[in-house]
């Protein structure tokens, strides 16, 4: 067992895990957060399970627990505040971006970095972007279009 | 699907101190751990079961990209930063091609160049990237001895390389930018971005009046891992990168190869898409060299 101190939605944990604990499984089980989800069983490709280690997406089945000790962490459950979708998050509900849910936590991290360093994406840039997670419903033209609009609504927003 | 059991993860902050903790434990009983995008599958798959984990992400000396008389990456820098570095550019633009693509964001945000050389898996673009562009591998051992290996000699074979157990990889170097330089990689697999069934590299040198002085070619996907290819290289050099020399080029690069034939692709396919990339690879690196 090894004690890890990681902040997660900006609320600091400190637990002991056994060291081969993968993140994943720390975020669902031992903090029942469980809106980060295991698509693939832990290959690696699905994206289902992606969360951001200090602002940028990760896979947290691809990091053991004890790696982001003295780390942040955001899950799906910290996008929004106070009960407000995230403008990602609006625009996905809006622009009917998911089907069965499944993989949409992950879309929401992944892209949500990505408009963070992609402020004026065009569809081809959304589309590459959105390699790193597998949606198995919508053919992701819903996906790729709650993202653009969400970009403007950001853009709009700033300026 | 979860690890072994591990007994012991360190996260040192010098390289003395990770070499430190290798050192007491026998050869393969401790592992040091990079990115983990190879690695973590090894270890859920129990392909892999360390007693140690040594987490290099603490260790600030392994990461960046310094430029002097040449171009050296620390092991620990990842793709996305590769990526993003318009400093590479000319002869070591090929890596910034291959950075780009390697699997997915997620991925680009955790992988670093010296996990992906250390762990050499065949369909992979970095090593065949650093093979083409003549790069060297700097290591250093427990008692302290640095000793650099060429590229051609670190990358034996698919997970084989010649770091022994008690070395730690430092950095890959590269000659600096030139005036007439010029590389690209590109490859192909089932989706985009996905591991190379057939990955191409190609980097030349061309003299003051456009003629290719030295060029080399490499390629990734292949059943022997990455390799260079220089009958095909041969036949560039001489040329301005014309068309009809680039088709010959890599006609004898696809003729030469032992190209497998797997459920991925057939022989024959693998050896279109080496004419196929390769041509539009060459093509690039020359015009990179005019640019
Ligand atoms: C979904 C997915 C898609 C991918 N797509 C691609 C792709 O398109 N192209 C591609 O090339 N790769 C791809 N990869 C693999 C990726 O490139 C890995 O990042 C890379 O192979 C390993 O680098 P790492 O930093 O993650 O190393 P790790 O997985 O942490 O380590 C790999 C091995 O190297 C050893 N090691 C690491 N650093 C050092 C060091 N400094 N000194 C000594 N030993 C060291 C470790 O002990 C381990 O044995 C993909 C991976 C995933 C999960």
């Amino acid at each position: 067992m090894q004690t890890v101190r990681i902040t997660v939605n900006g609320t600091q944990y400190e637990e002991a895990v056994p060291p081969r604990m993968l993140l994943v499984d720390f975020l669902r089980e031992r903090l029942a957060l469980t809106g980060t989800h295991v698509g693939c069983t832990y290959e690696g490709v699905c994206g289902a399970c992606t969360v951001h280690l200090d602002g940028e997406a990760v896979k947290s089945c691809m990091l053991l627990a004890v790696q982001a000790d003295g780390h942040a962490v955001t899950t799906v459950e910290g996008l929004s505040s106070n009960g407000d979708l995230s403008v990602l998050q609006q625009s996905f509900r809006e622009h009917h971006g998911l089907q069965c849910g499944f993989c949409t936590p992950g879309i929401l991290m992944n892209m949500t970095d990505f408009l963070a360093r992609h402020p004026e994406p065009s569809d081809d840039d959304i589309r590459h972007g959105l390699i790193g997670n597998l949606c198995r419903c919508t053919g992701y033209v819903h996906i790729v279009k709650a993202v653009r609009e969400a970009a403007k609504t950001l853009a709009g927003g700033a300026g | 699907m979860f690890p072994a059991q591990i007994e012991e993860y360190v996260r040192p902050t010098t390289v003395a101190e990770a070499l430190a903790v290798n050192a007491r434990y026998d050869e393969g009983d401790a592992l040091f751990i990079a990115g983990g995008q190879s690695l973590m599958q090894a270890l859920k798959s129990r392909m892999a079961r360390p007693r140690c984990l040594i987490d290099l992400q603490a260790i600030d000396a392994l990461k960046g990209i310094e430029y002097s008389d040449g171009v050296r990456i620390g092991a620990m820098t990842r793709y996305v930063d590769i990526a993003a570095d318009e400093r590479l550019r000319g002869r070591n633009a090929a890596l910034r091609d291959a950075a780009a693509h390697v699997g997915d964001r997620q991925v680009r945000n955790r992988g670093t160049i010296g996990g992906s050389c250390c762990w050499n898996y065949l369909a992979s673009c970095t090593p065949a990237v650093v093979l083409g562009l003549g790069g060297r591998m700097h290591l250093v051992a427990a008692d302290g001895t640095r000793r650099v290996v060429p590229a051609t000699e670190f990358l034996i074979g698919p997970l084989e390389t010649a770091r022994r157990a008690d070395e730690l990889l430092e950095a890959v170097s590269f000659a600096g930018a030139t005036d007439r330089g010029g590389s690209a990689y590109r490859k192909w697999g089932l989706v985009k971005d996905a591991l190379p069934v057939v990955g191409v590299c190609v980097c030349v040198e061309l003299d003051a009046a456009g003629r290719c002085s030295a060029a080399s070619i490499a390629l990734s996907g292949l059943a022997a891992g990455a390799q260079l290819a220089p009958a095909g290289a041969a036949l560039l050099v001489g040329s301005s990168g014309d068309a009809t020399t680039l088709a010959r080029a890599m006609d004898a690069v696809a003729a030469a190869v032992e190209a497998q034939s797997d459920k991925w692709a057939s022989t024959a396919y693998r050896q279109q898409l080496i004419r196929t990339l390769g041509a539009d690879v060459a093509a690039t690196a020359f015009a990179r060299a005019t640019a």
